[in-house]
């Protein structure tokens, strides 16, 4: 590399330290508007002010350029802002329009993989062991979870380490390998998410059926002799099918479903 | 001590959205939210079945690009605090969890809302301070937003703590039976949104096997959930080695129109 021939004025420390204010910010100052901006701000201003020590111009266009709209998941955030450090640090005031541009080209994508790993995939797997787990009264699973996150922090900072030390290139050069990764972590989600329909969502029919001295129960002897979680798998598909059409809000769905749950109780029809 | 107890559930209600929306350790989730409120008062057992419970309908309902959704976090740790402090076994503590919690967690989606609303003028004095040269104060302000943030939960719950006892014998004398089945059955039906949203953001239509595959493990082979998520993890790692071999192989081919060097791949 022969980019160490231009000054830096950031030593380990200082990105060690701007990670981490990052870490506990990024969307802790979010608002509507300019939703994760205040928090970049607030997690950059040290190591900018650093970086444009005797140039306090440079370092107020600075700050209002990172007032600018910004948002995607926190760790995909952490290489971003890590390598848009590096260019102000190299190059100073000049690279401004750069960094700005790199910022916006790359949160929408990276948000698509951040979120499905972090927000979808981590959650999802470790949510429902943990889950299984605690509806038998244990916490193991919860620990486990809580084990994870860390590790996923500390990787976290990591991360805007990286980004940092190669600057915008390792984002081009993931590039490719990014895109197969969230495929593979989305396969993994859909596994976990088949397995999540029979095993989490209840639904049992109080209903009997009687014909001369034989009661047959519909749940047991009709509905899981057709296909065990019935049921379960044909309410995913009406519910997936509306939050597809995207006419409904999902607090409107979840509302339906509670009213739902309240006449069939009411009328007998579903028992607890 | 069950004061000491009480401001520890209001500083976790605080903390909770802090942590879920920065560094994601002890996050808003309900397991975990639950598994420390039960480790603040003395009941993991009890905390562990109704954050499982509200765990499960959290699964999937994910607040991505800044979305509000049902703070299932909020409705664990309040339904922990009620059930433990009122109820003295599990059926009766699930109950007043899922009455008290459930409507609490809707409730989570304005008060976010509003959070995110009220941080709006905070960043705009913040941008002026910088303008004027004033940096102290102007990340002073942008620090008052995770307060603002943190508030929005601690103070629904800080009412429950105050409250919420009365609020509660009354809900579970007063409420007739097929109501309090209903949430029940609400409790268990619930997870079905979330399943839902999570299939609508993957490519469901390209990789539906998956689904069935995880499904069948599950419905008929009675798999747990970990053997799963390994088979899962399998398949991945499978077509993700595939993937990047004939990516690369393809932009080989693509720059040098010659020399493939493993030919065995299939597109």
């Amino acid at each position: 590399m022969s980019n160490e021939q231009q000054e830096k004025h950031l030593t380990k420390k200082d990105i060690r330290r701007t990670a981490l204010r990052w870490q506990f910010m990024t969307s802790n100052a979010y608002n509507y508007e300019s939703q994760q901006a205040a928090g970049v701000v607030f997690s950059l201003s040290k190591a900018l002010r650093k970086i444009y020590k005797d140039d306090e111009a440079g370092y107020k266009s600075s700050l209002d350029n990172h007032f600018k709209f910004f948002n995607t998941t926190g760790p995909a955030a952490s290489l971003i802002l890590g390598a848009t450090l590096a260019m102000e640090d190299r190059e100073g005031k000049k690279a401004q329009p750069a960094v700005q541009s790199l910022k916006t080209g790359l949160m929408g994508p990276l948000a698509g993989v951040g979120d499905t790993i972090f927000w979808v995939l981590i959650p999802t797997v470790f949510g429902s062991i943990a889950a299984y787990m605690g509806l038998q009264g244990n916490p193991t699973g919860a620990i486990i979870w809580l084990l994870v996150n860390i590790a996923v922090f500390l990787f976290r900072i990591k991360i805007f380490e990286w980004g940092y030390a190669t600057g915008t290139r390792l984002v081009t050069d993931l590039g490719s390998k990014l895109n197969a990764f969230t495929e593979a972590a989305s396969i993994m989600g859909l596994t976990v998410i088949g397995a999540l329909i029979p095993s989490v969502i209840k639904m049992n029919l109080a209903t009997t059926f009687a014909t001369g001295k034989v009661t047959m129960s519909v749940q047991k002897d009709i509905l899981d002799a057709i296909m065990p979680s019935l049921l379960p798998a044909v309410l995913t598909y009406i519910v997936y099918r509306i939050v597809r059409t995207n006419k409904l809000s999902i607090s409107k769905i979840i509302w339906l479903l509670i009213g739902f749950s309240l006449v069939l109780s009411y009328f007998g029809i579903l028992k607890p | 001590m069950s004061i000491i107890q009480d401001v520890l559930i209001i500083v976790l209600a605080f903390w909770m959205v802090i942590d879920q929306q920065g560094p994601v350790i002890t996050t808003w989730f309900p397991v975990i939210v639950a598994m420390i409120a039960g480790f603040i008062l003395g009941d993991i057992q009890t905390a562990m079945v109704i954050g499982g419970t509200f765990q499960l309908m959290a699964l999937g309902v994910a607040n991505i690009g800044g979305s509000s959704v049902p703070n299932y976090g909020l409705a664990a740790l309040v339904g922990v605090y009620v059930a433990v402090r009122t109820t003295g076994n599990i059926v009766d503590a699930k109950a007043a969890a899922l009455a008290v919690g459930v409507p609490v967690g809707m409730l989570g989606i304005q008060l976010d809302v509003l959070g995110k609303i009220l941080t709006n003028p905070l960043a705009h004095k913040a941008q002026q301070y910088a303008r004027d040269g004033q940096y102290k104060r102007m990340n002073r302000t942008i620090l008052l937003a995770p307060v603002l943030f943190g508030l929005t939960t601690a103070i629904p719950t800080a009412l429950f703590v105050i409250f919420g006892k009365p609020i509660v014998t009354f809900i579970l004398e007063v409420l007739p039976k097929w109501f309090t089945n209903g949430l029940s059955i609400a409790g268990g039906i619930l997870p079905v949104v979330g399943i839902g949203i999570l299939i609508s953001m993957m490519p469901i239509q390209k990789h539906l096997m998956y689904l069935i595959i995880g499904f069948v493990a599950a419905a008929y082979l009675k798999m747990p959930m970990m053997g799963v998520a390994l088979i899962g993890a399998a398949v991945a790692y499978n077509f993700f080695v595939q993937k990047v071999a004939a990516d690369k192989n393809v932009s080989t081919v693509g720059a040098t129109e010659a020399n493939i060097e493993d030919g065995d791949f299939d597109e």
